[in-house]
């Protein structure tokens, strides 16, 4: 479903990400983790079309998004780990300008639009202007913007940043549910108990290059591990870390 | 003190390290620029100036008084743009700028935070038009050949007057923000625009600065030199400073020290009055200003465009695009006194024309109206660049920090950029038409050149807004916290310079065929071949630039996004 191949990025000197090789599978809970700096959101911005590629090539659904951006995107729903939206619409408003933009017909857009805003509690503000919002309540109109043309993969930064406890549980049920039916949900995150929590296959980048993949009990083998949670291992292979996979 | 200059060096550091962070050739390039356009521009101010003042005093009489007129007419000005761009200024840092939060949170006096806010936005308010004081002082000092103690005047009496500007703007907006209910802070902008404008054309209806060339329409030279003496009101700031310079300049050391210091007893009481003030309002107009209004929008407003007819002609997400654009527009207040500027503008524009005195020209009345008119679309097209640079160069980086959305979106930048085109081309296309008709009315010209407006008006707007969306999408700036200032940026000054450029280019292309034309018709003759051919391939080539000036900014905005 998405397909990495020899990705890399350089801003000027520096090599943000080196040679990323990563194959996703439809309906797989990716979690993409890696210190400060590591290239992480990098690799999501390329990955959504947001950043060319220095180098290599990012298949989504056997479409090459440097190729045919506009097809590949339209698969795409992103969620960025900082809410910045158009302050002056209002909640409605923007679903129904996302709904347009991904060519979502009006009647469908209305109907999808009130029943995301209904499932994040955001229902009572649709009429509001965004600018009024809370940090989290933008976050959850950014994830609900996300769903709104159903998307095939998800492709997502830091989600639960910002949002309340209740919150966190809605988002995360929500992306198993997802995956359930079969949607790619490529997840960037620092909240490890989330991603050991949540998803099936875990890739850890370092310094711009994937240093360890699998699942937990894979990564524990590949940090030399017998117990120790997700944390453990990460803070072992990245102290390490300058092999890469 | 100290606490002042420690919140004042993020500035410095932000302004030292900003420049550092493009590379440096780019760096070098852009600044070079930017001073030769800075040079070029104060070095014309300097010539213009100096040839008016040479002008006058060649006039036996009164050509004194019309320099000290001028003179007091320049310092007003100053005082009147330093003010307003003082409350503009004052506004965005005391109240609206994203690091209020953070400052607010640190172990600082209130009182210094109002300090440092102060001290930056006096700073930003006043230094262009400081700098762009020096050649018209500079000019009068040459002229009247004055002496080291007129520039040391000066000197003084601008800094005077940027500092007492400052402090006036400062006050207002202490007690307006105070005033104002929460969340409505912004609405101050409109207020002051609305203000302004009503000031601007009843200043300009009372001043009518077209008797003032024309001395018949006075009954004697009396009260003709009595209306161009008058002095101005004894109890505003402009007054004094003009009154210590005009000392100077005659070399009145007393009068002018008198004055001097009137300007700057009155600088340093309302320091103590603004520092009060600031006391008692400054905190509790700023946590007013944090408060956002949470009313629900009752209506829609602008784009229920957003029938099926309209997406079904355009597309979907050409719909939506406008539909947002239409939307975020019209609800930024900001932009809202930005649109009474340009409804006084277009009043003054037309005014202007409508006390033109074309019938007492000694030269053939037809032809006078028809060299206006042809001027007039050069004119017309320069209003519409001066527009463009306030709307249509800044609407990229307008999508700020949102435009991740765009990016992300199944929708080209082609498509994004043109959609902006197209929002803006139609209502600037009828703007300056209407500029452009209702002028040539008030002219009464002939049928011949009102076509020719309107026709040359219909394909160089086109051009000015591509160079507007174009260059704007190819030096966006989405961190900017006031995007309509982007002008002043340097693709906001390039934008300018390559509209000139092309609005000239026409005009000296059609100026050939249109003058043969006329004498044509004046002299009853008809144009010959080569005339005829003349007339056909500028016209052609004025088509064919018009054409590039709209593609060619297009692809270069889309490609350097």
């Amino acid at each position: 479903m998405i397909e990495l191949i020899n990705l890399t990025k350089r801003y000027g000197r520096v090599l943000a990400v080196d040679h990323l090789n990563l194959k996703v599978e439809k309906g797989e809970l990716f979690g993409f983790i890696g210190p400060n700096g590591a290239g992480k959101t990098t690799t999501l911005r390329m990955m959504a079309g947001i950043l060319g590629a220095t180098e290599g090539s990012i298949s989504i659904a056997g479409i090459d998004i440097a190729k045919y951006p506009e097809r590949a995107k339209g698969m795409i729903g992103f969620i960025p780990d900082r809410p910045f939206l158009y302050e002056k619409l209002t909640g409605m408003e923007f679903l129904r300008f996302i709904g347009d933009l991904y060519g979502v017909t009006e009647e469908d857009s209305h109907a999808r639009a009130e029943e995301l805003l209904q499932r994040f509690s955001l229902y009572n503000w649709e009429d509001h202007l965004i600018e009024s919002y809370s940090h989290g309540m933008k976050q959850r109109l950014i994830i609900a913007s996300a769903l709104l043309h159903d998307p095939e993969i998800i492709i997502v930064d830091e989600p639960m940043v910002g949002l309340d406890p209740a919150g966190i549980r809605m988002v995360k049920n929500i992306f198993r549910d997802l995956a359930n039916n079969g949607v790619v949900i490529f997840m960037s995150t620092h909240t490890l108990a989330i991603a050991e929590d949540l998803c099936d296959r875990i890739g850890i980048i370092h310094k711009g290059r994937m240093i360890a993949l699998g699942a937990t009990g894979d990564l524990k083998g590949t940090a030399c591990l017998i117990d120790g949670d997700l944390e453990e291992v990460f803070l072992r292979l990245t102290e390490k870390g300058e092999g890469a996979l | 003190m100290k606490e002042i200059i420690t919140l004042l060096i993020p500035r410095y550091l932000s302004f030292k390290n900003g420049s550092l962070s493009l590379n440096g050739k780019n760096r070098r390039l852009r600044l070079l620029l930017f001073a030769t356009l800075i040079l070029l521009f104060w070095a014309g101010v300097f010539i213009v100036f100096r040839r008016i003042l040479i002008y006058f005093s060649g006039i036996d009489e009164f050509g004194n008084i019309l320099a000290h007129k001028l003179l007091s007419m320049v310092i007003t000005t100053f005082f009147a743009l330093l003010t307003f761009s003082g409350i503009v200024a004052s506004l965005s840092k005391l109240y609206l700028s994203r690091d209020l939060g953070l400052v607010h949170s640190l172990p600082v006096r209130s009182g210094g935070i109002f300090m440092a806010r102060w001290i930056e936005s006096t700073i930003d308010s006043s230094w262009m038009t400081l700098f762009f004081s020096i050649p018209v002082f500079l000019s009068y000092g040459m002229v009247y050949k004055a002496g080291p103690f007129y520039y040391l005047t000066a000197a003084l009496m601008m800094v005077s007057l940027c500092l007492t500007a400052s402090a006036v703007s400062v006050f207002l907006v202490l007690i307006s923000a105070f005033i104002l209910p929460a969340g409505k802070i912004r609405s101050l902008f409109v207020f002051l625009g609305l203000i302004f404008v009503v000031a601007l054309i009843v200043a300009f209806r009372l001043m009518r600065p077209e008797r003032l060339v024309n001395p018949e329409s006075f009954t004697s030279l009396l009260l003709y030199l009595k209306e161009m003496g008058t002095a101005g009101s004894p109890f505003v700031p402009a007054t004094w400073a003009f009154d210590s310079l005009s000392s100077a300049l005659a070399d009145l050391k007393t009068e002018a020290f008198f004055h001097l210091s009137l300007c700057w007893s009155f600088t340093g009481a309302l320091y103590f009055i603004v520092n009060w003030t600031a006391k008692l309002f400054y905190f509790s107009g700023y946590t007013n200003a944090q408060t956002a209004s949470a009313w629900p929008l009752t209506h829609t407003m602008g784009v229920s465009v957003g029938s099926r007819q309209f997406s079904g002609m355009v597309g979907r997400p050409a719909k939506g695009l406008a539909a947002k654009e239409v939307r975020t527009f019209f609800r930024d207040q900001t932009q809202w006194s930005q649109l009474f500027l340009i409804a006084a503008l277009i009043v003054i524009y037309l005014y202007n024309f409508s006390v033109l005195p074309v019938d007492q020209a000694k030269v053939g009345t037809v032809y006078l109206q028809n060299i206006f008119s042809f001027l007039n679309m050069g004119l017309a097209a320069f209003v519409l660049t001066a527009i463009a640079a306030r709307f249509v160069y800044p609407a990229v980086s307008c999508e700020g920090n949102a435009f991740w959305i765009i990016r992300a979106a199944p929708v080209t930048l082609k498509k994004f950029l043109w959609v902006k085109f197209f929002l803006y081309y139609v209502p600037l296309l009828f703007l300056t038409e209407l500029l452009v008709v209702s002028s040539n009315i008030l002219l009464q010209v002939k049928p011949f050149m009102m076509v020719l407006s309107i026709v040359t008006i219909f394909f160089m707007t086109p051009g000015i807004i591509a160079m507007g969306i174009g260059l704007g999408a190819a030096y966006p700036d989405f961190n900017s916290e006031n995007p309509s200032q982007a002008v002043t940026s340097f693709g906001g000054f390039l934008f300018m310079l390559v509209s000139a450029g092309f609005i000239a280019l026409v005009i000296i292309l059609e100026a050939g065929p249109v003058y043969q034309f006329f004498m044509a018709e004046i002299q009853g003759r008809r144009l010959s071949n080569l005339q005829t051919a003349w007339s056909i391939v500028s016209f052609v080539i004025v088509s064919l630039i018009c054409t590039l000036a709209v593609i060619l900014p297009m692809r270069f905005g889309e490609r350097q996004l």
